[in-house]
């Protein structure tokens, strides 16, 4: 099932629904890189709110999608992720360094038009 | 009245410690217990039957000949009690059933040791006492065929070491409980999260870190900043007496969790002998965010967040007290 | 003699109904969300070691009683290439396929008990359990 991602000004949002596999988060990358080529976008938006887990498969393709991402000029924004989710990514061994994160979607368009005014200046 | 009590106890730290019928089936097999050894016992019954009461006094006479056994025997009515349990436990011992029922009625004397602190060694030495007498007279039974009776006797020593594992897994669960009571009690005075402003959590580390609590400490704040919405933490580990590199770690991986989730962590209190230990160990925290105080920390959380703190008091604001 | 379920890994998508059978069950057993989270994510990660480098296994989950206490075992095991270097695989960091090399090291992290098994083109197994606090 293919993850759904939304245009909102210059901002991709994609919000992932369920339990995805492997393949789903291998698509959302290549489908995010295209994407923000070209709509030009600013900023984007990873939603995990529904998934239960985030393990080192999805954690290192998420990493990808932001230093992806950040190549072609946009800035990426990991949201939701639940507190036992973050509670395994750390017992894991795992991390998203360099890579923001925020609360939930609202946060993270927040931070995303913080970053945007700082820049702009 | 007190002997329902007491039953239900028994069964409730029975279905506690698990005893199944499948698990108690796990200890026979352990022990070696098999049909034939069932007849053998059966062979060797009428003699047990004839001296329990023997038996049961051989236990006591020894316990009450030492030191460490008189915590029991110095306590009559406890003695009786036991002294009825441990003639049923001879009956039972050659009764051929050796369920998921027999296993159960162990646990009674087991908690009874417990509860008057009989040691698990002085017990076993007891119970060895009482199993060499019934080998004598086993022996005695049949002086005509030493080698059958030393078997019959083997067989039925399979069963006393099913008894003694039973007992000393209840004692040790007994005490488990004990200290898993106060493990819980210690976790709950010791792991406050305090929201100080919206969004602002003060999470106040005292005491000693290990694995364990540094995970319930990382659970509850992860779950304070969803239900607090908090977007930053100060962590103050002013209490924390030592910090190595195991507890640096843990420290480093309770920030790390709170950063997935959005939140940004401020570590305050890390003392001079602390930091200087730190470096010293070659661990490296520059990664962390710290400031040396809980006021500094404070102060700027709120700055982070937006928040400008004025003083009400023109006294204080600015300007200085006049001396006098 | 209790419940136990046989996932059989083939393709990616079976991780996905590994790590939610894992979940239902230790839900059933009585663990917390956390350790229920904790439990998923362990799976995962020995699932998509049969994924990656054997194409397809098993992964056993039964829930278990030792002693006074009650625990969840997962059992990953294939008829795959086999790890050359057990140790080596433990180790933090390696990985030969594609992954972050926390797989193995990083499932131990999350299961109370850890063992792995593993023969040269006969196959490899991976046997962890977490108990119930």
């Amino acid at each position: 099932m293919p993850v759904p991602v939304l245009k909102q000004g210059s901002v991709l949002i994609a919000s992932i629904q369920a339990a995805l596999s492997d393949r789903d988060l291998v698509e959302l990358r290549d489908d995010l890189a295209d994407r923000v080529g070209r709509h030009r976008s600013r900023g984007v938006v990873i939603d995990v709110t529904a998934l239960d887990v985030l393990d080192s498969f999805a954690t290192r393709t998420i990493r990808s999608i932001a230093y992806t991402a950040k190549l072609r000029g946009a800035e990426t924004v990991v949201v939701g992720i639940q507190p036992e989710v973050a509670f395994a990514m750390v017992q894991l061994g795992l991390s998203l360094d360099g890579i923001e994160t925020a609360l939930d979607l609202e946060e993270g368009m927040a931070l995303l038009q913080a970053r945007e005014a700082e820049r702009v200046g | 009245m007190t002997d329902l009590v007491k039953e239900s106890s028994t069964q409730i730290l029975a279905r506690e410690m698990a005893l199944t019928e499948q698990s108690v089936e796990r200890r026979r097999r352990i022990v070696g217990l098999e049909p034939d050894d069932l007849a053998r016992i059966a062979g060797i019954r009428e003699v047990v039957l004839a001296q329990v009461d023997h038996f049961a006094s051989v236990f006591f006479d020894y316990l009450s000949g030492i030191e460490e056994g008189r915590v029991l025997t110095n306590n009559r009515a406890l003695t009786e009690r036991a002294r009825e349990l441990k003639r049923s436990h001879l009956i039972a011992m050659v009764g051929g059933d050796y369920g998921r029922a027999y296993a159960e009625q162990r646990l009674e004397l087991a908690v009874l040791y417990g509860r008057v602190g009989l040691e698990l060694r002085v017990f076993i030495a007891a119970f060895h006492r009482l199993l060499r007498s019934i080998g004598e007279a086993v022996m005695k039974s049949t002086p005509q065929a030493p080698l059958e009776a030393f078997a019959s006797f083997m067989a039925l020593k399979k069963i006393a070491f099913f008894d003694i594992g039973v007992i000393v897994d209840a004692v040790v669960f007994e005490r488990e409980r004990v200290i898993r009571q106060q493990q819980d009690a210690i976790r709950e005075l010791s792991t406050p999260v305090l929201q100080v402003r919206a969004r602002l959590l003060l999470l106040p580390i005292i005491g000693v870190i290990d694995t364990h609590r540094a995970r319930l400490i990382t659970d509850s704040l992860l779950k304070a900043i969803r239900a607090n919405r908090a977007k930053v933490v100060v962590m103050d580990v002013t209490g924390v007496a030592t910090i190595d590199s195991k507890v640096a770690n843990h420290l480093m991986q309770t920030v790390t969790a709170a950063k997935l989730m959005g939140a940004s962590v401020i570590v305050t209190g890390l003392s001079a002998e602390v930091a200087q230990s730190l470096v010293a160990l070659g661990i490296d925290l520059t990664t962390l965010n710290t400031i040396g105080d809980l006021q500094g920390g404070m102060d700027e959380a709120e700055r982070a967040l937006g928040y400008r703190v004025v003083s009400m008091d023109p006294r204080r604001d600015g300007a200085p007290l006049s001396p006098g | 003699m209790s419940d136990s379920v046989v996932v059989p890994i083939e393709r990616e998508t079976d991780i996905v109904c590994a790590r939610q059978k894992g979940r239902a069950l230790a839900a059933a057993a009585g663990f917390l969300s956390t350790d229920q989270t904790l439990l998923a994510t362990a799976i995962s990660e020995v699932a998509r070691n049969i994924v990656s480098y054997a194409g397809k296994g098993t992964v056993t989950l039964q829930t278990v009683q030792e002693g006074g206490r009650r625990g969840l075992s997962i059992v990953a095991s294939d008829n795959g290439p086999g790890i050359e270097n057990v140790e080596l695989a433990m180790r933090d960091g390696y990985s030969t396929g594609k992954s972050l090399g926390l797989g193995l090291p990083g499932a131990k992290r999350l299961m109370d008990s850890f063992a792995l098994e593993s023969v040269v083109g006969v196959g490899t197994k991976v046997t962890m359990t977490k108990w119930l606090r």
